[in-house]
């Protein structure tokens, strides 16, 4: 087979993107471009083929590499795409850029490929930035709020990009090449200053904090696809990806050095504080995004670790996490097409109206909380296994932040599914086909990773770790942990009742979280937006422009004062001079010549 | 080499001059020129300067006749009072002339101001007429142009305002 | 031919006023046909213009030259005569003023083409006095106080030019028994160090500050382009003054006295000394006419300031800045003509939304107004450009610094100007007012072109034409 095929995958939704920016019917094309897609990327499966074109020179070479891991991932983000494109035929009906959208959709598909197939680094860089455009264009959909929200993204985004940038430069130095199969750094102080500036963008591509903060932000202003679609899926694919590529490939990263436990501590820290913020949150969407960055938390760890244990956990619940999550923005996505609104507190009771959509959500909410025998549980086990190998407090940090991601879907299904039926959800249909398959499709998924967990580990993680043994048989016999799991589990289950019944209803069961001594107040600033980074940033950026601006009118001010006048005080002498006397003017003329005379008979004795 | 004639005329020079400018009546101001102009001629032809001499008859005949002649036809007779009014203000500003004819003489000796170039002798055939017509076509047609540019002067000017 | 560009007006002029018939009112049209061809001439046929070699050349023996600075200068007096005829064809009313007027620029022709081709120091005076007579006289044409005062101040100040040139040549012509340029230029250098040389040199240098209207010699400069009639005004800026003062400069400068550092350091002086008080000046003014006068001696002040600076390029961003000035000065009084003629006055303070009832002013003043300003691409800032690198090159930056600032002041005072006729809110009086007619908005158009192609196709001249115009003066 020829290996030009490669550019396909790239090129397909590409043109597809452009076609459905002038042509008309776009749904039609969309699906047909990514089915065909999908196919492609099924066929490609677990081929080894490269592709290669002398490109701009100075070691940038249009080189693509297929095998195992990008033929996953390729697989992977072809398969979302084609189900996000199938929902939003529905859902996107009555939206107002559908063509925008679609467009955008395709092109983030068509980047996503190219760096994924990318195995030079400064092409993947090339598309990795195309991605910022789409993102921007994307988000930058939701009207004016949009707008502001894309302009934070498209900063945070970018700043993280340009690291990844110095650092893509730092590493093609050290490695003497920019092809990423050629590269294996060993770890010395500017290969680690170089990995820590890759691994800002990949996580920062990823969610994880603190680059996240847009992704709440665009939950509340962004049409729902792009959320199941780029930040819960395709974006943590690719940042997972490069975030494993780094680790175990490019750079010889060990257990143990300040690098692992770094990403440990970032990964954890993740974890905790998204899910804390989620637990409060009383917007469907917005308490889903929170989750987004939380879970990511659970694959920086499991990378961290860096024992094949953790990493094959941090992968498979990638994968993992892409599949419930994106099913539970859909869901969402119903809620919101159904009802109108995703504030919980005008939701109740739905559980009756759509069944399909719950149980779907049942079963992705289980999922993400780690229930066995769910895909979730299986996943998380992994990566609990690898970071007890490297401490305790991680584990106990990460089972921390099950109990609470446990909590905080109890309260979501509990105060959207259960209760009162409201005013918005009294005349609820289901959500039409297009809009279920997805779902369902994608919840089955979910069940059959569980149940036959051994399948995606086998086929999918242990080629990507190579000949390392994967400890999967181990993992899941180690009792201590599941038993430790189920407790959590149960925990958060009692909690949650306890807490439901005292405080009033499902939709409360967290505010005595909320209210908690210290809590309150950290929660209050973090409302108010004050423990945004970026927020952050602009106010300090805010100082010193208005620090300039200060500056600006104190010269402004001198100018006028001085400058000008000054100019105008001369300018009224100088016309006050001209008196329109031809006398004077000779006078003046004579004295012109005086000093001329003089002038140059001085310039004779000078010279 | 400077002789007593030369220091007459000189002499006869500034006062025309200073005739020139004082008078209140404008014809008189015009035969004033004429005579100052006239006797700046005959200076130049005994210090041994015949082009200069030309220029400066030639000029002045060409646009200062022209201008004079024009002006006057435009002015109105003063009257006896206001011609003695007139003259003491002119009488005042020309107090200061000799003084400052002192202080200009002053400062050209205190800068070393000395003539020491010595003139060239004068090729004996550049006579008047062989300078205007053999040497210099080109001034000669620029005072045809002058001469022009005055008649059209006095016909933009003055004839046509007085057939208005 | 080139005896041809000083005899042809000359002959016309006496042609059409022979007591024979009707001629007299042809003379406009062909003092028109008569700038076109010299233009034509110029452009397209320069071989025509480089011998002296024609019969009538021999028959008077003037002892013509063309290089290629009197080429650029035989360039701009074509066109600005050009544009002066057809705005005075607007503008004068009556056939009789009409006809002297064309008369008088014919004249004006001659004394122009006369000074730029000449090789002689006396011829040259002779020649600025024809320019100048004839200038007095378009002054006054209008025989209204003002125009009146306006020649007077001029005769007052020429006077005194004539009478400082008058006493220079006559020393020059004493030390070196003949007045031409080549004589006198060997003379000067041979005797360059006696106090009797130098002062007739710098009094004749005075006495062309006096015809440029370089400050402190200006006096007479702002009343008579105020006062003067609207195309006598375009004469004047655009061309007259630049002949008779600047070019006749820049040819001492170059052709006369050599490369002389005291010379040069006179020059900067006065040249700054113009843009700072031209600038300042016109920034304090109310009337049109007025303010475009005090900008035109600030911008002559930039020409001496690149002549001053002595180098190749410093003189070809003189050459090309004289060369420019005459072009968008004449546009803005082409402009100021427009609103002259069509308001009735020049005040600014009374004006406001021209802009929309004189779309073509507006636009041809807007560009005339960003080249004075040394705007790019536009031609006045490349030549502002090349004077001030010279400046910079020549380890002078004080005057570089000051002519970049002095932009500044062009920009400010124009900008006021354009703000306050032709943007803002049409007063109820001017509701009416029409755009002026075409014999003032073809000129207009006409320069503007030249602006805006000339500053566009500036590159490309840049080597070709404007260097080797330096250094073939050198």
């Amino acid at each position: 087979m020829n290996d030009h095929v490669l550019l396909l995958p790239i090129l397909i939704p590409l043109v597809a993107g452009v076609i459905t920016l002038l042509l008309r019917p776009r749904e039609a094309i969309a699906l047909a471009a990514t089915a065909f897609t999908l196919v492609l990327a099924v066929f490609l499966y677990n081929h080894d083929k490269t592709f290669s074109v002398a490109w701009a020179g100075f070691g940038m070479e249009f080189l693509l590499r297929l095998y195992h891991f990008s033929s996953f991932i390729l697989l992977a983000a072809t398969g979302f795409s084609l189900l996000v494109v199938l929902y939003c035929c529905s859902f996107m009906r009555d939206s107002k850029h559908p063509n925008q959208f679609y467009s955008y959709l395709l092109i983030t598909l068509a980047f996503v490929n190219g760096a994924v197939l990318a195995d030079n680094l400064v092409l993947m860089l090339f598309f990795w930035e195309g991605l910022l455009v789409t993102l921007f264009g994307m988000i930058a959909l939701g009207g004016r709020e949009g707008f502001k929200t894309a302009t934070k993204a498209l900063i945070i985004v970018g700043i993280s990009d340009l690291c990844l940038m110095v650092g893509i430069g730092l590493a093609g130095h050290l490695a003497g090449t920019a092809t990423m199969s050629k590269m294996s750094l060993p770890m010395t102080p500017l290969a680690s200053l170089a990995f820590v500036f890759m691994m800002i963008g990949a996580i920062s591509k990823a969610g994880s904090m603190p680059f996240h903060t847009w992704i709440p932000d665009a939950a509340v202003s962004a049409p729902l696809p792009f959320m199941a679609f780029l930040p819960a899926s395709l974006e943590k694919l690719l940042g997972i990806y490069l975030l494993a590529r780094i680790s175990l490939d490019l750079f010889q990263l060990s257990a143990g050095s300040w690098i692992s436990v770094t990403m440990m501590i970032i990964g954890s820290l993740t974890i905790l504080l998204a899910v804390m913020m989620a637990l409060v949150q009383k917007d469907y969407k917005k308490l889903l995004s929170y989750h987004a960055i939380s879970q990511v938390g659970y694959m920086v760890l499991g990378i961290g670790t860096c024992v094949p244990i953790g990493i094959g956990g941090g992968l498979f619940h990638m994968i993992n996490h892409a599949l419930y999550k994106s099913c539970l923005f859909l869901t969402g996505g119903s809620v919101e097409k159904q009802t109108g609104t995703t504030r919980l507190e005008d939701l109740g009771g739905l559980a009756r109206k759509m069944p399909v959509t719950f149980a779907c959500f049942v079963i992705a909410a289980c999922a993400i909380s780690g229930v066995p025998p769910l895909n979730g549980f299986f996943s998380k086990e992994l990566v609990y296994a690898g970071a007890l190998e490297r401490g305790s407090i991680y584990y106990i940090a990460a089972v921390l932040g099950s109990f609470f991601t446990a909590a905080s879907f109890l309260k979501l299904g509990h105060a959207a599914y259960f209760g009162k039926q409201t005013e918005a959800s009294k005349n609820v249909k289901e959500a039409p086909w297009p809009m279920l398959v997805p779902m369902i499709v994608i919840a089955s998924i979910c069940v059959l990773f569980g149940l036959y967990h051994q399948l995606p580990l086998n086929e999918f993680i242990r080629p990507i770790l190579g000949e390392q043994r994967l400890a999967a048989q181990e993992s899941s016999g180690n009792e201590m942990l599941i038993i430790v799991t189920v407790i959590v589990l149960a925990l958060a289950l009692l909690h949650h009742l306890v807490a439901a019944k005292t405080m009033g209803g499902g939709l409360h069961a967290s505010d005595h979280i909320r209210h908690a001594p210290v809590l309150t107040k950290i929660y209050d600033h973090a409302d108010k937006g004050r423990l945004d980074p970026y927020n952050l940033a602009l106010a300090i950026i805010r100082g010193i422009s208005n620090l300039a601006y200060r500056f600006d009118r104190a010269v402004d001010s001198l100018y006028n004062g001085l400058s000008v006048r000054l100019a105008y005080t001369l300018s009224r002498g100088i016309s006050l001079a001209h008196t329109g006397n031809y006398s004077l003017y000779v006078v003046w003329a004579l004295l012109g010549v005086a000093m001329v005379l003089a002038f140059m008979r001085m310039s004779l004795w000078q010279g | 080499m400077i002789t007593t004639t030369h220091w007459v005329l000189l002499g006869a020079l500034v006062a025309g001059a200073v005739w020139t400018v004082l008078t209140a009546r404008l014809l008189r101001s015009a035969v004033g020129l004429a005579i100052t102009s006239a006797i700046l001629a005959i200076l130049m032809f005994q210090l041994a300067s015949p082009l200069a001499a030309v220029f400066e008859l030639s000029v002045c005949a060409g646009l200062i006749s022209a201008i004079f002649v024009s002006t006057i036809s435009m002015t109105h007779r003063v009257t006896a009072e206001d011609l003695a009014i007139r003259l003491k203000e002119r009488l005042h500003w020309f107090w200061l002339l000799p003084l400052i004819l002192l202080a200009a003489g002053a400062a050209l000796i205190s800068v070393h101001f000395v003539l020491d170039i010595r003139p060239p002798a004068p090729p004996a055939e550049n006579d008047v007429r062989i300078v205007l017509w053999k040497i210099r076509h080109l001034d000669l047609l620029g005072q045809i142009a002058i001469l022009l540019a005055g008649a059209f002067g006095v016909v933009a000017l003055f004839k046509e305002w007085k057939d208005e | 031919m080139l005896s041809l560009l000083l005899l042809l007006p000359l002959l016309i002029v006496m042609i059409l006023n022979l007591p024979l018939g009707r001629f007299r009112s042809l003379g406009f049209w062909v003092a028109l046909v008569l700038s076109l061809v010299q233009a034509y001439t110029v452009l397209f046929a320069p071989a025509a213009l480089s011998g002296n070699h024609d019969v009538l050349g021999r028959l008077f023996s003037l002892g013509l030259a063309t290089d290629n600075l009197s080429r650029v200068l035989l360039l701009s007096i074509s066109i600005v005569t050009f544009a002066s005829l057809l705005v005075g064809r607007q503008t004068i009313r009556e056939e009789k003023q009409r006809i002297n007027f064309a008369n008088l620029v014919l004249i004006a022709m001659t004394g122009m083409n006369g000074t730029v081709l000449l090789t002689d120091l006396f011829s040259l005076y002779v020649f600025l006095e024809v320019s100048a007579v004839a200038s007095f006289i378009l002054i006054a044409m209008k025989r209204d106080l003002n125009a009146l005062e306006g020649a007077f101040k001029y005769i007052v100040l020429s006077a005194v030019a004539t009478i400082l040139m008058l006493s220079s040549l006559a020393v020059l012509l004493l030390i070196s028994g003949s007045t031409s340029f080549a004589a006198v230029g060997s003379a000067i250098k041979a005797e360059g160090r006696s106090p009797l040389v130098v002062f007739a040199v710098a009094m004749f240098l005075c006495g062309l500050f006096i015809k440029g209207g370089l400050v402190p010699f200006h006096g007479w400069l702002p009343g008579a382009y105020s006062a003067a009639p609207p195309a006598v005004s375009i004469l004047l800026a655009g061309i007259i003054t630049k002949v008779s003062g600047i070019y006749a400069l820049i040819r001492l400068a170059t052709s006369v006295l050599g490369p002389s550092n005291s010379i040069n350091a006179l020059l900067m002086i006065v040249g700054t000394i113009s843009i700072l008080v031209g600038a300042l000046a016109a920034l304090g003014q109310t009337d049109l006419k007025r303010m475009l006068a005090y900008s035109s001696i600030s911008q002559v002040g930039y020409i001496i300031l690149g002549l001053g600076c002595g180098t190749d390029l410093g003189i070809a961003g003189a050459i090309f800045h004289l060369f420019n000035h005459s072009i968008f000065k004449s546009l803005l009084f082409v402009n100021s003509a427009a609103i002259e003629e069509q308001l009735g006055t020049t005040d600014m303070s009374q004006m406001g939304g021209l802009g929309s009832r004189m779309p073509v002013t507006n636009v041809t003043s807007l560009i005339a107004f960003l080249s004075t300003a040394g705007l790019p691409p536009l031609s006045g800032f490349w030549s502002k450009l090349m004077i001030v690198v010279a400046l910079w090159q020549s380890s002078h930056g004080g005057y570089a610094v000051l002519a970049v600032l002095a932009s500044v002041l062009t920009l400010a005072y124009l900008l006021t100007m354009q703000r306050r006729v032709f943007f803002g809110i049409l007063t109820d009086r001017w509701a009416n007012v029409q755009e002026a007619g075409f014999g003032i908005t073809l000129p207009a158009t006409v320069l503007a072109l030249i602006t805006v192609g000339v500053g566009v196709a500036f590159p490309l001249m840049f080597n070709s034409f404007l260097l080797p115009v330096a250094s073939f003066l050198k």
